[in-house]
């Protein structure tokens, strides 16, 4: 069963993004910024990362660049939630070595549409 | 319980997200009132990013949850107190005080709609369109001074904790303006939200009509009612901004400078050329022929090439470096006030209060079962028993020690009361005209959390008393020699077996003439002769005020004895002291918590009566040529060098006696409101912790009964309300 | 929920449970419904300056409980505190209270039919507070509205029980 990491300082979007998955017969673990998920991520490895962009600590390019550099996390699937997609958020997103960008606020349905694409 | 209601964002799955509501609720009022904190604790002149970015988020962590889970009205508000907050985090607005008012009713507002659709949404949602207004008005960088709003400008010009800085924006704008004119620059603007996105279609007119004006093509956007496009101007935001009112208000334009880089590489399909794993699929982010209308964007996409996107493929690389300018976000630690929404989950967990409560419902049943086996125990041999006896007492101290235990989970900080008056006090003394610093002391200090919500509305008036009354204008201060902005201090700490709490204030304190002449105008019987506290306490009497002028803050006298008499249901005490001229300081001295006593119990007749052993001074056998009778029956008794009046519980309570021998000869002088009074009892039966019950919840208010509880032999004692007995003793 | 009170108004459908207790020579009916149990009389502590037939407050596993004597209230002849005294506890929307009484019967169902109109006596107990008359064999019963008669003024408990 595929493991995905899901980080968003905000409980409820966390437990609605959680259920979602879990509903879908993933296993989910949570973690609630940055410094957080990287700490998860040190201890297992995940098929894939789901992360929100603005936390405290570390935000979600923060945890993409420093996810990049782990030798576990190179080719990780990392998928950034953020609430725009300027260009420029593309740009910093890419550069970060992110995989792709989900829009917020998402329906459910959506989410499980995005990861299916890239959960191996 | 929340209403059901569409998803915000249409759903073709059956998802119920309404689950989830209760959770959003309560993190959404706790990320507004961290916001409110932060800004009431914003230093306007040196606002540092770690300030500005926590405020951020919270506006941005309530608007991205309202939108998921649909309430669309909460997202909107919330959505232009982030727009707001985004420019203050970018440095392109100086904060100032009339963005923070703004900010923190727009959070009052938010904070409203959210308790709407949290109690079912009935009704009207309430109208937000002033706020939304003015919060773009300050947003785009102008001066122009709100219309129908309530910001007076009194309040603009007596910010409470800052020296006024009154929204001086020409300068923000003059150095927007004075980017490199003639140089072309990037930009890229975003249209929205709009009605009808088509009208932003006429800017490209614009660029069209005007030679000169620059390029513009369409972007892709991700909301249905956005337009974003890319711009090559030398025309300053400013002038852009004015030729784009024609079609748009300012508040739906937003102008970003890009850096000077390659547009992202993306296929047709959104997806980054490079980045590992994309997936060559349909197109998701196609950019529609300008004019069209867009399609429903689905919203994501894929970095091609990006590590783990699906389908690899070689492409470019994005040139330019893209880090800093997306990290507007500095990760640094955790900022300061950053309390309760940022700490990791391990630390605590949420306990519904009900099962608190019943917790210690029963751990006070098992100290009376405790208490009852003790009682029953004692006529046991303890040469036969030893091992029983022994047992008994470990579980004594076991109790003991559980109680403290379970009452300490109710052990809430002062903090939580203190938190509402940085908002309370700068409105009302922006309300008045007056300048108030406010200090807290001892935030940390606990206390039971019935007691808390006991107490909010006291240490509310007090403080406002002080405000009110206490401190002086500014223009009278400096007269007096004092600096312009008044202090009012609030403070709390454990003392012994009690929590004191003081609402200091430097104001001018009280007057003791005014307040003698005002008593004896109301026929009450004062010598020129009582000392000061005694002076003081007079302020607690019914309809009491020495106001000049009753505004509706307060002053109507009905506060003063309500907090007196408030204080006292709490088994509390008050006491004042003041010097005029300089200020006035009121302290409270409450028991640390409601529910379990220390008392005393003593004996009238067959009853048994139960005193609060904080109250009583001394007890003694009393001889009958130390009582001596005065004026309408009324008994005194010397005590040293004090003669103190007698109370006859006999008498008081009705005590029927049945045994003609027994009589009162035990005299237990208690002290309360600052008076002494000796209680006239048969005997003395014992001290004990007891376990406080109400009389009301099935009964009602008896007078002089403060509270019922249970003996050991399971039978109920009532409790005395010494206040009760020591003012009855004055009539 | 439909309540006779007058001649002349209509009887609610359906039978309702009553828990009959006797006072004096007259037997009454209430809602068994409003019944949390049924104990034996035990002195309670005396509350001072209360009325007379407030007894006082006993210990109901914890709770403090007021005991009001029926008997007192509507001017029995005799008064007596023996083996056979009860005391009734009622709930009323989550106000305990704890009524004397000198017997309790059983517990009778009356379907609706059966109810009579009381006549309009002058009586001890207002007469909002009477249901009806019901009976069964010989027996006649007085029905109470046991919430209305504890919520009097006359009763002097809290102000707002129900």
């Amino acid at each position: 069963m595929p493991l995905i990491l899901a980080v968003d300082d905000s409980p409820s979007m966390r437990k609605m993004v959680s259920f979602t998955l879990t509903g879908a017969g993933y296993q989910v673990v949570e973690a609630v910024d940055g410094v957080d998920a990287y700490e998860k991520a040190q201890a297992q490895s995940f098929d894939l990362v789901l992360t929100d962009q603005n936390m405290p600590r570390l935000d979600g390019l923060g945890l993409t660049r420093k996810l990049r550099d782990h030798p576990q996390f190179k080719t990780t699937p990392i998928l950034m939630l953020t609430t725009e997609s300027s260009d420029l958020m593309k740009q910093a997103g890419r550069a970060a070595g992110a995989t792709g960008w989900l829009v917020k606020p998402f329906d459910p349905a959506r989410l499980l549409e995005v990861i299916k694409k890239v959960i191996k | 319980m929340a209403e059901a209601h569409q998803e915000g964002s249409g759903s073709g799955v059956d998802f119920d997200l309404s689950q989830f509501y209760q959770i959003f609720f309560e993190e959404a009022g706790e990320n507004l009132d961290l916001m409110e904190q932060m800004l009431l604790s914003l230093n306007l002149e040196t606002a540092d990013d770690e300030e500005l970015n926590g405020i951020f988020r919270c506006a941005h962590s309530v608007k991205g949850g309202a939108a998921t889970f649909g309430f669309s009205d909460v997202a909107e508000l919330t959505h232009q107190m982030e727009s707001l907050l985004d420019r203050l985090r970018r440095h392109e607005l100086q904060p100032n005080a009339a963005m923070v008012d703004v900010l923190l009713e727009s959070a009052d507002a938010s904070r409203g709609l959210l308790a709407r659709h949290q109690a079912g949404g009935e009704g009207d949602s309430p109208p937000t369109a002033d706020l939304v207004r003015r919060i773009s008005v300050l947003a785009s960088g102008n001066v122009a001074p709100p219309q129908a709003s309530v910001v007076s400008s009194q309040q603009m010009s007596t910010p409470v904790t800052t020296p006024a800085t009154v929204a001086v924006q020409p300068v923000i704008v003059a150095q927007a303006a004075d980017k490199p004119l003639k140089t072309t620059r990037s930009l890229e603007i975003r249209i929205g939200p709009l009605d009808h996105p088509e009208q932003a279609d006429a800017i490209k007119e614009l660029f069209r009509d005007i030679p000169g004006l620059g390029e513009i093509t369409a972007l892709t956007s991700n909301q249905a009612d956005t337009r974003v496009f890319a711009v090559e101007t030398s025309s300053s935001d400013e002038d852009l901004l004015d030729l784009f009112a024609f079609h748009v208000s300012r508040a739906q334009v937003a102008i970003k400078e890009l850096d000077d880089v390659a547009a992202v590489p993306e296929h047709g399909d959104g997806l980054f050329d490079g980045a590992v794993g994309s997936p060559k699929m349909v197109s998701y982010d196609d950019d529609p022929p300008p004019g069209a209308p867009l399609a429903p964007l689905p919203g994501f996409g894929f970095f091609d090439g990006a590590p783990g996107a699906p389908n690899p493929s070689a492409g470019m690389t994005v040139g330019a470096v893209v880090g800093s300018a997306g990290s507007a976000v500095p990760a640094k630690a955790a900022a300061k006030p950053a309390a309760s929404v940022v700490q990791p989950e391990a630390a605590t967990i949420r306990v519904a209060i009900s099962k608190v409560d019943q917790l210690i419902n029963l751990v006070g049943e098992l100290v009376i079962t405790q208490a009852m086996l003790a009682q029953n125990s004692r006529a046991l041999d303890p040469a036969l028993y030893q091992q029983l006896l022994t047992g008994l007492t470990d579980l004594d101290r076991n109790t003991r020690d559980l109680q403290e235990s379970v009452m300490s989970i109710r052990m809430i900080p002062m903090s939580i009361v203190f938190s509402r008056f940085p908002r309370m006090l700068r409105d009302l003394a922006n309300k008045l005209g007056k300048k108030v610093d406010f200090v807290t002391q001892g935030e940390a200090t606990e206390l039971d959390k019935g007691l808390v919500e006991k107490i909010t509305d006291p240490l509310t008036h007090l403080v406002r008393n002080s405000c009110d009354h206490g401190i002086e204008m500014p223009a009278d201060r400096v007269r007096a020699g004092k600096s312009e902005t008044g202090t009012i201090t609030l403070s709390a700490a454990h003392q012994g077996g009690s929590i004191v709490i003081e609402v200091r204030d430097d104001g001018h304190g009280m007057s003791r003439e005014k307040i003698l002449a005002k008593a004896r105008e109301r026929g009450m019987d004062v010598s020129d002769q009582m000392p000061d506290s005694e002076v003081w306490m007079l302020i607690f009497a019914p309809g009491f005020s020495t106001a000049e002028v009753v505004t509706d803050v307060s002053g109507r006298g009905v506060g003063m004895d309500v907090v007196k008499r408030n204080i006292a249901a709490l088994n509390g005490t008050v006491e004042i002291d003041s010097a005029e001229g300089y200020g006035m300081k009121v302290s409270i001295r409450l028991p640390l918590t409601l529910a379990i006593m220390d008392g005393m119990s003593v004996g009238v007749g067959n009853e048994v009566y139960i005193l609060p052993l904080s109250s009583v001074v001394e007890s003694f056998q009393v001889k009958s040529d130390a009582v001596s009778t005065v004026g309408q029956g009324a008994q005194l008794v010397k005590v040293r060098d004090e003669y103190m009046p007698v109370i006859e519980l006999e008498k008081v309570f009705q005590v029927p006696r049945f045994d003609p021998e027994k009589s009162s000869d035990i005299m237990v002088v208690i002290e309360a409101d600052g008076c002494r009074v000796a209680l006239l009892v048969d005997e003395l039966l014992g001290q004990q912790q007891v376990v406080v019950k109400n009389l009301e919840s099935n009964y009602r208010k008896v007078p002089n009964i403060s509270g019922a509880t249970i003996l050991g032999d399971g039978k109920v004692a009532l409790i005395l309300d010494t206040g009760a007995l020591v003012r009855r003793s004055r009539h | 929920m439909g309540v006779m009170g007058k001649i002349g108004e209509t009887i609610s459908a359906g039978a309702r449970e009553y828990l009959t207790f006797r006072l004096d020579r007259e037997e009454y009916g209430i809602d068994i419904l409003k019944v949390q149990e049924i104990r034996g009389y035990e002195p309670p502590t005396r509350i001072a300056n209360a009325p007379n037939f407030i007894k006082g407050v006993v210990n109901l596993r914890g709770t403090i409980v007021p005991i009001v004597d029926m008997r007192l209230k509507f001017n029995c002849s005799k008064v007596e505190y023996n083996s056979f005294t009860v005391v009734i506890i009622l709930n009323l929307h989550n106000r305990i209270v704890g009524i004397v009484v000198d017997s309790v019967s059983d517990v009778m169902e009356l379907p609706a039919e059966s109810l009579k109109a009381a006549p309009d006596v002058d009586s001890v107990i207002d007469s909002d507070a009477v249901l009806g008359l019901g009976s069964l064999g010989d027996r006649m019963l007085i029905l109470l509205d046991i919430e209305k008669l504890m919520s009097g003024l006359d009763m002097e408990l809290a102000p707002d029980v129900v």
